[in-house]
């Protein structure tokens, strides 16, 4: 079945079958690697993307029923070769170990910011409780998150 | 002078490709034309296989084949320490754990690969399984591997040594004297269990074989490049310089990406099909087949004078290293050795034995074995400061390994020993004011 959906501000029409998971879509039909998989069953965050804006765990949607959706994955943060302020923030801090974790951080950290400038640290933890880093970097992580939110936040003004 | 890099904040070079998600995991990577490969595994932990039925699982629209034992008779075990893991289990051999391999299939996408490895009926005979490795050294517990020649020379006659794949001894002072000189001794025992070091990213890779060249190449995340290469070599009777390991980003190991994983079922169907080949874990997979934080059990008997001073330490470590050998000699050995943890102690003496079981096999994890002794070491000093009625804090400091301390199996620590300034900092960054006022 064919369904159309917006990808990082692109246009798409996609062939999949009905059991096909967004994830696959991704990955398989748009050679999106960027988002990953960590456990298939929601838990780890690794394939977190922004669907209609709202934070998913990827593996668990449907292709199909993000039909008509518009879908944000890592790949779309960047613009004309300037890293968004979220990745830099990540790459300063030290907040990237072995980075498989990182493009679901990121995603659920821009989803944060995008609503608050100023979150506090459990706010920041609240946001990416469902994020696991094996690597058990959190803190820098958090840091990345504060760091980032300050420069938009100064940015803006 | 000025300094480069101490004291300098340094980017990671590859902290970039991580934030951008362009970094290429091995399960990002893409070839043309590539093929996907499934492992059917062992139903049952302890059994033997009798017959392999394919005939259903290759009528699977999409399948391309199917490698089982019989196709590879004169494979060779594999294993970091000791080759002991069979690449596949052959008709008339024994499966010892879930995880064992029976067949490869491989097929166009990855679901008819799956649905032809649920298609493949196998008769098997069950065995006895032992999953606790008590049970393993009785005397009359069947032997996990009978092939195996076991390094147990002086086991005591009171248990079985069939499954004890290694024993280690520790000797330092002497034990008797130490638990003379002792005000109080305590006994205790210890159990820890399997621990998962679960990497976000699950095992995966691709092989190409190019058969003009003979060259073999594997792209996956490995821990141990050169070892798995020597390994891949010897399992499949190749030469070393035809085994091309390439190494990929590792999204997180903690020990778990030493042991092979997928590398030698790739490198059999890339050799077999001639064509890329790819297999990716499940996180399922990844848990059934791959090592695990070992489960000890520790005895320990400690002796200490009314006044606090660690006199004798005596420990047996039982470690149950599973089904197949992997890092397990090292680790329990090395374990045994961390057993009076950062304490000044003169007489220590101790036995580890690690036993195999048909558990999934225990492996390297942080800490390789001494985080399992942590727990005992020092539950023990805090039961027995409780029972001297001493400040726990005190109790640790006073028997603090120092400079020139000398460690059970005999290392003297000329330099860098902080462990009294780690307790000082401890206790300051806590606020610890001791037992009464917590």
């Amino acid at each position: 079945m064919e369904i159309k959906l917006t990808v990082n501000n692109e246009k798409r029409k996609v062939n999949v079958k009905p059991h096909t998971r967004l994830i696959d879509l991704l990955r398989e039909d748009l050679g999106l690697t960027g988002t990953k998989e960590g456990c298939g069953k929601g838990e780890c965050g690794a394939c977190t993307v922004l669907m209609d804006n709202k934070v998913v765990t990827s593996c668990l949607v449907l292709a199909v029923q993000a039909d008509g959706s518009e879908i944000l994955t890592i790949e779309g943060l960047e613009t004309k070769d300037k890293l968004h302020p979220i990745q830099q923030a990540f790459i300063d801090t030290g907040a990237v170990q072995c980075g498989y974790c990182i493009p679901g951080m990121i995603i659920s950290s821009k989803k944060l910011i995008d609503q608050n400038l100023n979150p506090s640290d459990d706010q920041i933890k609240r946001a990416l409780s469902g994020n696991i880093c094996r690597c058990t970097g959190y803190v820098k992580i958090v840091d990345a998150v504060k760091q980032a939110a300050h420069e938009i936040k100064s940015g803006v003004k | 002078m000025t300094k480069k890099y101490v004291g300098q904040n340094i980017s990671k070079v590859d902290a970039k490709a991580k934030v951008t998600g362009k970094a290429d995991y091995p399960q990002d990577l893409k070839f043309d034309n590539y093929l996907n490969v499934k492992i059917k595994r062992a139903p049952y932990p302890h059994a033997i296989l009798k017959s392999i039925d394919l005939k259903q699982a290759k009528k699977v629209d999409g399948v391309v084949d199917i490698i089982t034992g019989q196709d590879y008779p004169d494979l060779n075990k594999f294993g970091l320490i000791i080759k002991d893991q069979p690449v596949l289990i052959g008709i008339g051999e024994k499966m010892r754990f879930l995880g064992d391999a029976l067949a490869i299939v491989i097929a166009e996408s990855e679901e008819a690969a799956f649905k032809a490895r649920d298609k493949i009926s196998l008769e098997i005979e069950k065995l006895k399984v032992i999953s606790d490795p008590f049970n393993a050294i009785k005397k009359d517990a069947p032997a996990i591997h009978d092939d195996i020649e076991l390094c147990t020379d002086y086991i005591s006659q009171d248990i079985g040594k069939q499954n004890i794949l290694v024993d280690h001894y520790l000797k330092k002072g002497d034990i008797n004297k130490g638990f003379k000189e002792a005000d109080l001794i305590v006994e205790n025992t210890y159990q820890t269990q399997h621990i998962d070091q679960l990497p976000l990213q699950n095992e995966a890779g691709y092989a190409v074989y190019d058969q003009y060249t003979e060259i073999l190449k594997i792209w996956a995340a490995s821990q141990w490049l050169h070892d798995t290469q020597a390994d891949v070599a010897q399992a499949l009777n190749l030469n070393k310089d035809k085994v091309r390991i390439i190494q990929t980003a590792i999204g997180g190991a903690f020990g778990k990406k030493e042991d092979i994983s997928v590398h030698l079922h790739l490198a059999l169907a890339a050799m077999h099909t001639k064509r890329p080949v790819k297999l990716v874990y499940t996180r399922e997979e990844s848990m059934i087949s791959q090592s695990k934080r070992h489960p000890l059990t520790i005895k320990a008997k400690t002796g200490v004078t009314e006044d606090g001073y660690l006199t004798a330490w005596q420990v047996e470590v039982f470690g149950d290293t599973g089904a197949y050998a992997s890092s397990g000699p090292a680790v329990v050995h090395k374990g045994m050795y961390h057993c009076t943890g950062p304490y000044n102690v003169a007489n220590v003496k101790g036995v580890s034995y690690a036993i195999y079981t048909n558990n999934t096999y225990g492996g390297a994890m942080r800490g390789f074995g001494t985080t399992q002794m942590a727990f005992a070491y020092e539950s023990q000093i805090d039961i027995i400061a409780d029972k001297l009625g001493m400040d726990p804090a005190q109790f640790r400091y006073q028997n603090a390994y120092d400079t020139n301390s000398t460690t059970p199996n005999g290392q003297r620590l000329s330099k860098s020993v902080n462990t009294k300034r780690t307790i000082e900092e401890a206790v300051k960054l806590s606020n610890w004011k001791g037992e009464s006022e917590k």
